[in-house]
């Protein structure tokens, strides 16, 4: 897997943009002009891969919803993206009754069924319109991909594939099973357009191994039926050099509980934490003016303010993952090379207005030329980079309001020294008393964080002192309930996770950005350094990935679609360790995993891993599913 | 290399993919998959490279098998033309994609041309004649896409939004292409500036000998004057060709700056034009949401007003009291 999964989803929408012929790279080719219309689910597909600009290249005038009012264009071909759905199908077949386009090139994200191509097809003949229905399609492209190795399964209903709906207590067959077939119907499409068949690996016993019993049918079905298999020789892709399989691990979200309510220190895992990170686009809120509005009229509105982090963005590819001071140094460097950079054209430009004055001769014309079209050439490039380092400004500087109002620093300190369990200089009860130190719910989650990593739980009295804190605090305790249900549960299975050796440096009051007199004035806030360490999804994976032998996952189930008959054992056949692996979390995953995995990979020469989750969820929206569980 | 042909039949009876709805699918094979740009070279293209299944076929069958059955019972409509009517507008931008295409062809031969640094195969009258040829292309595109957009606005009001976008985008894309190519144009005749000086320099280096001679022959004229005469003559000869070659070359440049200041200003016009309606890097969803988050700011704003003038039981009392008093005015004094 040479290409990363980004480069394969953006080459395959392309391609369909392109009619599903791959795309020349001629530009002599006459252009030809058409509309590209979508669903929600298509939206959010493109929209982190293909910027306008990109679409506009590749010939596309319009882009619409499906089911929003479309005017006839008479004479342009129609390209739709939509899924499968049953309003979609109505939605296109009376976009064929109105006749609305030249000619509709249909590519559904997952596989359509017999019985609405029927439907499509019968509306079609109804408006004498089959001849322009010209290619139907099923693209496999079913999942979002938000960096080159981080994908998503969806984002429009996730409440329906949400940790609540898959841990509810009251759950319903049929719907475990609804649960299921979409979770395993984008992995499918996950590894179709990889061009990869994995050996799967999972734990026993919980929602992970349904998936990976289903998807181990599925992809077995797909390879038994040699004739329309998607995963022959060919697909694998020019850029495929390596011969060996990847290793595909199925977690769970219950195996880890407190990842997802940690407050992190990273900068891309802080955006997610105390922005609002969507799809690659952050929204900040500005405030209004300090001019106090007259009376009697509206409220101003706040006004909100987005930017997108693309893959394009140098300064975000390097420093996504490092702590947020890191961050905040390198920003006041970007900008200090980008005013050298500034002065450098200006004084190009004076000196350029004094030789012409004094020396009219042709020779130095042609030097000053060159340089004026250097310098101009240039300029683009000087814009676009004030603007990334404004974009990061405005960032850095939102988060750092944060942290210092919420005082983020202190919890996450805390919140380390908890997972590691080493010995705390600080009580619990004071930093839940503490009044100014973070929202109810930021105290909330180091409650949980505490709760969930106690080897044994707290005793009764203990338990009541923590409460009656948090309800002061204007905490509301219903996940309490739920974790300790989980808990409960838990430990009758297997051990309580180990959060591995960490531990937190701080690195002095006052750093060395606030003496160069920055922006970034981070009095007070604590100059963290984080250790490495690993969290449980990382520790599994490397276990598995180098076929470590440890208790916890030597009872992983093994799944091989390539072989003849599946097997219930656990053995693996294949005693070489993986260079390529795949973590899939179902119930839920965020950027901390996320980073976690990128640091493991990279600290592990020639080791490639991607991490997928059934959704992206902020500590904020975790902690809203647990209360949500533990009400019930 | 393109294992996945197959000579069998087409369709197959075995339902490979089990969707949640469980019907048998009938998955055909991809044959040929048809492209819609013919393809002359093969290693850039690998058609079985694709992660996606192509359901053509099979919809056509199942559009011929539904048509079958309702062949008794509807009498045929007719059916569309595959001739459509078009507007002369996608007609024009349709030409002036071909042009444009044909011009960047050209403009890549002269591309080639210009890049070649050998002293004695220089093909000068083709490179000239080329550069003639495409700046003629070059202005002819410019003031043909001048007209398309004075066509376009000039059916501003009478067209729906979305074909109105559609144009506008066509326009934009067709200038932008234009200054593309018009910017290629000016750095291939740049590089042709440069080989010529470069290969004047040369010449100048290969023809310093012959010209140390005739400062001597002069001072010498009386003495051998018949010799003097015949190499003079030769010198003269030489010298002439050397003139006429040297006055060729500064033909030439001086050409090639006259065209590059012309460039210079059709990429003026062409940044101006470019700049009216240029769209900022944005994403697709950037105006749904906007525009979903304006609606839903209006909605409540009318709401709020609802509620406050639903609420306001003064303003009720404030108004039958009018109603009241007009009645009593009509009444008493017009009764």
């Amino acid at each position: 897997m040479a290409a990363s999964i980004r480069e394969k989803q953006t080459a395959a929408l392309k391609r369909m943009l392109n009619f599903n012929a791959p795309p020349l790279k001629n530009t002599a080719a006459e252009p030809v002009w058409k509309v590209l219309i979508y669903d929600r689910f298509g939206q959010d597909i493109i929209s982190p891969l293909l910027s306008v600009k990109e679409l506009r290249d590749m010939g596309i005038t319009l882009h619409l919803l499906l089911h929003s009012d479309r005017d006839p264009i008479p004479d342009v071909p129609a390209i739709y993206f939509v899924m499968p759905t049953e309003e979609n199908i109505d939605r296109i077949c009376q976009d064929l009754r109105n006749q609305l386009y030249e000619s509709y090139y249909l590519n559904f994200i997952s596989a359509i069924s017999r019985s609405k191509l029927e439907d499509i097809a019968s509306a079609a003949l109804a408006a004498n319109a089959v001849n322009l229905v010209t290619k139907v399609f099923d693209q496999y492209l079913n999942f979002i991909t938000l960096e080159d190795d981080m994908f998503v399964l969806c984002n429009q209903n996730k409440e329906q594939i949400s940790y609540h709906a898959i841990n509810k207590p009251d759950i319903m067959d049929t719907e475990m099973e609804g649960i299921m077939d979409t979770i395993v119907d984008g992995l499918f499409c996950y590894f179709v357009t990889l061009g990869a068949v994995p050996i799967i690996r999972c734990p026993r016993g919980n929602a992970a191994e349904m998936v990976a019993v289903k998807l181990d049918k599925k992809l077995r079905e797909n390879l038994r039926d040699a004739r329309n298999s998607l995963f022959t020789g060919d697909t694998m892709g020019a850029g495929q050099f390596s011969f060996q399989r990847p290793l595909f691990v199925l977690a769970d979200r219950n195996l880890d509980l407190a990842t997802p309510l940690h407050h992190t220190w990273t900068y891309q895992a802080l955006i997610h934490d105390v922005l609002d990170l969507y799809l690659n686009r952050v929204s900040l809120e500005e405030s209004p003016g300090s001019e106090a509005s007259p009376a009697g009229a509206r409220p101003k509105k706040k006004s909100k303010k987005s930017y997108d982090l693309t893959a394009a963005d140098k300064f975000w590819q390097k420093h996504k993952g490092s702590p947020f001071p890191e961050v905040a140094e390198s920003v006041q460097e970007e900008l200090d090379t980008y005013r050298a950079q500034e002065d450098e054209v200006k004084r190009l430009k004076s000196i350029m207005g004094l030789e012409g004055e004094d020396d009219g001769a042709i020779s130095m014309l042609s030097d000053n030329t060159a340089k004026l079209t250097s310098a101009v050439s240039s300029l683009p490039e000087l814009l676009e980079k004030k603007r990334l380092i404004d974009l990061h400004t405005n960032v850095a500087t939102a988060v750092l309001d944060h942290i210092k109002s919420r005082k983020l620093d202190v919890y996450f300190e805390y919140e380390e020294k908890l997972m590691s369990k080493s010995t705390m200089d600080k009580s619990l009860l004071d930093i839940i008393s503490d009044p100014d130190a973070g929202t109810p719910e930021d105290k909330m989650r180091l409650f949980l964080i505490y709760y969930i990593t106690s080897q044994q739980p707290p005793s009764e009295g203990d338990l009541e002192q923590y409460k009656k804190a948090l309800i002061d605090a204007g905490c509301d305790l219903s996940p309490l309930n739920y974790i300790k249900q989980w808990k409960a549960f838990t430990k009758m299975a297997a051990a309580p996770a180990n959060y591995g050796n960490s531990g937190v440096k701080p690195m002095g009051l006052f750093s060395r950005v606030m003496n160069t007199g920055s922006q970034f004035v981070m009095e007070g806030v604590k100059n963290l350094v984080l250790k490495q360490h690993n969290l449980p999804v990382t520790r599994i994976l490397d276990n598995l990935m180098d076929m470590k032998s440890n208790p916890e996952t030597d009872d992983y189930r093994y799944f091989d679609p390539k072989m003849l008959r599946g097997s219930e054992s656990s053995i693996p056949r294949n005693k070489n360790p993986f260079q390529e692996a795949i973590v899939f979390v179902v119930g839920g995953g965020n950027y901390i995993e996320y980073q976690n995995l990128v640091d493991y990979a990279k600290a592990k020469q020639g080791k490639r891993v991607m991490y997928g989750c059934s959704e992206l969820f902020s500590a904020t929206q975790f902690m809203k599913q647990l209360s949500q569980l533990g009400q019930k | 290399m393109n294992a996945r042909r197959r000579h069998g039949p087409k369709s197959s009876q075995e339902g490979v993919y089990t969707g949640p709805s469980q019907t048998q699918s009938q998955l055909v094979q991809p044959l040929d998959t048809p492209q819609a740009i013919p393809v002359p070279h093969a290693p850039l293209v690998d058609t079985s490279n694709m992660s996606c299944r192509d359901r053509t076929s099979e919809f056509e069958s199942v559009c011929k098998s539904l048509q079958g059955r309702q062949n008794g019972a509807q009498d045929i409509k007719p059916v569309h033309n595959a001739v459509r009517q078009r507007s002369d507008f996608t007609l024009m931008a349709k030409r002036i994609g071909r042009d444009l295409s044909n011009t960047f062809a050209k403009l890549e031969k002269l591309t080639i041309l210009a890049k070649r640094k050998s002293l004695f195969d220089d093909k000068a009258v083709e490179i000239d004649e080329l550069t003639y040829i495409v700046k003629q292309d070059i202005n002819s595109l410019n003031k043909q896409i001048a007209q398309l957009q004075e066509l376009v606005r000039s059916r501003n009001g009478q067209n729906n939004r979305h074909l109105q976008t559609h144009s506008n985008t066509i326009v934009v894309s067709l200038q932008s292409k234009l200054a593309s190519m018009s910017s290629d144009f000016k750095s291939v005749l740049e590089v042709r500036t440069e080989n010529l000086k470069q290969q004047k320099s040369r010449q100048e280096q290969f023809s310093q000998s012959p010209t140390n001679y005739l400062p001597a022959d002069n001072s010498n004229k009386a003495d051998i004057s018949i010799d003097m005469d015949l190499r003079s003559s030769q010198q003269m000869q030489l010298l002439n060709e050397k003139e006429s070659y040297i006055q060729d070359r500064a033909n030439t440049m001086q050409n090639i700056e006259s065209t590059i200041v012309e460039l210079g200003s059709i990429f003026q016009q062409l940044a101006h034009m470019v700049k009216e309606q240029e769209e900022t890097v944005q994403r697709i969803d950037a105006n749904v949401e906007d525009t979903q988050l304006n609606v839903d700011l209006a909605h409540t704003e009318i709401l709020k007003y609802f509620q406050s003038v639903s609420n306001n039981r003064w303003l009720l009392i404030k108004i039958f009291l009018i109603l009241i008093i007009f009645f009593f005015i009509f009444v008493v004094f017009l009764a």
